[in-house]
């Protein structure tokens, strides 16, 4: 007998009578689960849960580097805490992560652990994020290198820790700085300039650097000012806006003269402002550039995406002295941090992973497992990435860099006018301290 | 089953202009109503009520906690005196225009070849116009971007291989060329779906007319411009609003692109409302408010576009 499965299911629904009260009842029904639940989820102060007895603590970063070794740290922390259970979401990039974060701020739904970009303080201080100096206590802190726990504090409250410390440096290829006729390592930015010259001629950039969007061209200009005033609290007084302090302040106009004369020397590649942090690393590793500069993150993703043969061939240099024999000041701090939420109510689970985390035989394997560079002194003697460890010992001669202050990360839009060369120092100090005040508010 | 069985007994069908909602008997409003309260209660939801908070937004100062502080017209009159806004108004505007230009006026020509000139290839040309038109512009931005990339890219080493290497640019990096780069990837993703919409308004052509023109010694310029296109007036108002709201919107591709760089020359008001509100740019303090204050200008130039349509609809029925 042949089936008629095909169309009973029609035959069925015709026999069905619809009636209109039915049919009523179910759409009102219908609407109202929709408008129920569209409202439950708006209202819904909280996405911190239990399942099955478990606290789940939510983990939002974007710090690619470690993803694939973090799922290995929570699967073993989880299985000695069965009481606990680990969400891990990486992002892409800070521009794909920052707008989750805003909308989790904004609908008072923080994750239990989150990067808190350059809003550490700001968060800190709206009771978003938790003060970890009281709920880790000093003696905790102190295995942190002190400036990336000065960067996450303020008025005796710390609000982050630091999980991947960084300094910044010139990745270069010796076989293109060697064919181009460069001796050694450029001390000065005059060195610099004179190896830029010799490479250029070779057809080749001299140094491949990311200026889009412009807070990135701020990693490089900000140290300059250190360099400038030979102190390392000169530009964390600036990002605050302290009395005595501005953009149009002399050091930092001579920083930008500075910058001003490497641009004009064509030390970087064409179209800086146009250039992404992945394109710039491409146009280094392919070849295109003899140098790179960039942080310590930077081993990490070129084991990710250069070739062994290359991996193996690159090295670092410093940070160019103002002048011979100077200190080659260098941006240092930890822009990758980690922060746990003030309201949610499994704040002591992730307290008690971050202890996990941060325990030194599990930190250092995991810094070492990612080529990250850590942020406590001990794990960064058990560092075993050659080129990680070699950047960290500049830690000494690391600056601040990064705009914490409120609008401070608007001073890099008018920093873009240097690369491109479209206005003067002076007019873009100017341009700096009003975009700054502008976004302050 | 004929559809009058589908009326109830007693019920006559009445005409459209004597219909009115409070004649209907009350059984019938109701399930009137229950067919409309589900997507009503939806689009308050997730579309009125997001327009009206972000019309409110756009009065306060706010980054995304504690209470929006109410500022009245502050920050529409900040634009004014915001460099990068001036950019972002005038790529926006530049770039809706030429968009709705080139958008319109190419594939308008292209379906005009297709239907009278290319007959034997329409089917080959048609397919492979439209397959750019069914991928998403940030698919079709990422390709486009590999494509510009000035050190590996495809465009530049063909260039090169053929002998026009001094032709090779930075597309995306350069401020000059980068809006023209995108302007060219926005034409390639809409002219297909542009093209069969005329293609299909020139189906509809009644031939007699062509017929009395070639009767009347018309030329194929003259059968286009004097046929053709008045034929085509409601077609291409429709073109024309869809290109103009399109690219008053724009976001996807530019921030996929370029994400409104090299420093904000292709920055227009979708990708620097984004950046203030949500991207690294916004920095400790996000903008929302601000933010908020482009998104009101956006709808309100789409508002524009809607009414560019019904008067060109309106003339073209006349």
């Amino acid at each position: 007998m042949p089936s008629n499965r095909g169309t009973s299911f029609f035959a069925d629904a015709a026999k069905t009578s619809i009636t209109r009260r039915g049919l009523l009842k179910a759409s009102g029904a219908g609407a109202a689960a929709i408008g129920l639940s569209s409202l439950l989820a708006a209202c819904s102060s909280g996405g911190a849960s239990s399942s099955g007895g478990k606290a789940t603590v939510r983990m939002w970063s974007w710090y690619t580097e470690v993803k694939d070794t973090l799922p290995k740290v929570i699967s073993d922390f989880e299985a000695k805490h069965p009481n606990i259970k680990i969400e891990n979401r990486i992002f892409g990039t800070p521009d794909q992560y920052l707008p989750a974060l805003t909308a989790a701020v904004s609908g008072g739904d923080v994750p239990e652990i989150f990067a808190p970009h350059v809003r550490a303080i700001t968060y800190g201080e709206q009771g978003i994020s938790a003060d970890l100096k009281k709920e880790l206590g000093s003696g905790f802190l102190k295995g942190f290198f002190d400036s990336t726990n000065q960067e996450y504090t303020k008025d005796g409250k710390q609000y982050a820790l630091g999980f991947e410390a960084q300094t910044f440096g010139l990745f270069y290829d010796p076989d293109v700085l060697s064919a181009a006729g460069v001796d050694g390592e450029p001390e000065t930015w005059d060195d610099l300039i004179d190896a830029a010259a010799k490479i250029n001629a070779t057809g080749k950039s001299a140094v491949s650097i990311s200026c889009n969007p412009g807070t990135s061209a701020l990693d490089f200009f900000l140290p300059l000012i250190t360099q400038v005033t030979d102190d390392p609290t000169w530009y964390l007084k600036l990002d605050q806006l302290e009395k005595g302090y501005s953009y149009t302040s002399k050091p930092v106009v001579k920083a930008l003269e500075l910058n001003d004369k490497i641009v004009k020397a064509k030390v970087f590649q064409p179209g800086t402002t146009g250039t992404s942090g992945d394109q710039s690393q491409q146009l280094f590793y392919t070849g295109g550039a003899a140098m790179f500069f960039a942080g310590s993150w930077t081993p990490a993703g070129l084991i990710q995406n250069a070739s062994p043969e290359f991996v193996k061939r690159y090295k670092i240099m410093k940070t160019p002295a103002i002048k011979s024999g100077a200190r080659h000041w260098t941006a240092d701090q930890a822009g990758a941090g980690l922060a746990v939420s003030e309201t949610s109510k499994n704040k002591d689970a992730a307290l008690t992973f971050l202890k996990y985390l941060y325990s030194e035989d599990v930190y250092s394997k995991l810094m070492n497992a990612s080529s990250a560079m850590p942020s406590t002194q001990a794990a960064v003697e058990r560092i075993t990435d050659a080129h990680v460890k070699q950047m960290a010992g500049w830690l000494p001669d690391g600056c601040p860099h990064i705009p914490f202050g409120a609008g401070s990360s608007a001073a890099g839009d008018p920093l873009q006018k240097i690369f491109d060369q479209t206005a003067s120092p002076a007019e873009v100090a100017k341009q700096m301290q009003s975009a700054v005040e502008n976004a302050k508010g | 089953m004929s559809t009058s069985s589908t009326l109830r007994a007693g019920v006559r069908p009445r005409s459209r202009s004597g219909a009115s909602l409070w004649k209907l008997q009350r059984s019938e409003r109701m399930a009137g109503y229950g067919f409309v309260v589900p997507i009503t209660v939806l689009f308050v939801l997730f579309v009125g009520w997001p327009i009206v908070f972000a019309v409110y937004l756009s009065f306060t100062r706010w980054s995304g906690f504690g209470s929006p502080t109410v500022i009245g017209v502050d920050n529409y009159t900040r634009m004014f005196s915001d460099p990068v806004a001036a950019t972002a108004f005038w790529n926006t505007i530049v770039f809706a225009l030429m968009t709705t230009l080139l958008q319109t006026v190419i594939p308008l020509i292209i379906a005009v070849l297709l239907s009278n000139v290319w007959r034997g290839l329409s089917v080959v040309v048609r397919t492979l116009l439209f397959i750019p038109g069914i991928i998403s512009f940030v698919v079709s931005g990422v390709l486009w971007k590999l494509i510009y990339d000035p050190n590996l890219g495809t465009l530049n080493n063909l260039l090169k291989s053929i002998g026009l290497g001094a032709w090779q640019q930075h597309w995306l990096s350069d401020p000059a060329l980068v809006m023209p780069s995108i302007l060219v990837v926005s034409l390639w993703g809409a002219v297909g779906m542009n093209m069969l919409i005329f293609f299909a308004g020139i189906q509809g052509v009644d031939p007699t007319y062509y017929e009395a023109a070639e009767v009347d010694g018309a030329s194929r310029w003259q059968q286009f411009w004097y046929v053709t296109v008045p034929s085509l007036r409601v077609v291409t108002a429709i073109v024309i609003s869809l290109n103009l709201m399109n690219g008053f919107k724009v976001f996807d591709l530019i921030y996929v692109m370029t994400a409104g760089g090299p420093n904000h020359a292709s920055e227009v008001f979708g990708t620097y409302l984004y950046s203030l509100a949500f991207g690294s740019t916004a920095g400790s303090i996000p903008q929302l408010g601000y933010g908020s204050a482009f998104s009101v200008i956006v709808m309100l130039l789409c508002g524009v576009a809607v009414l560019v349509q019904i008067v060109l609809s309106r003339r073209a029925s006349r």
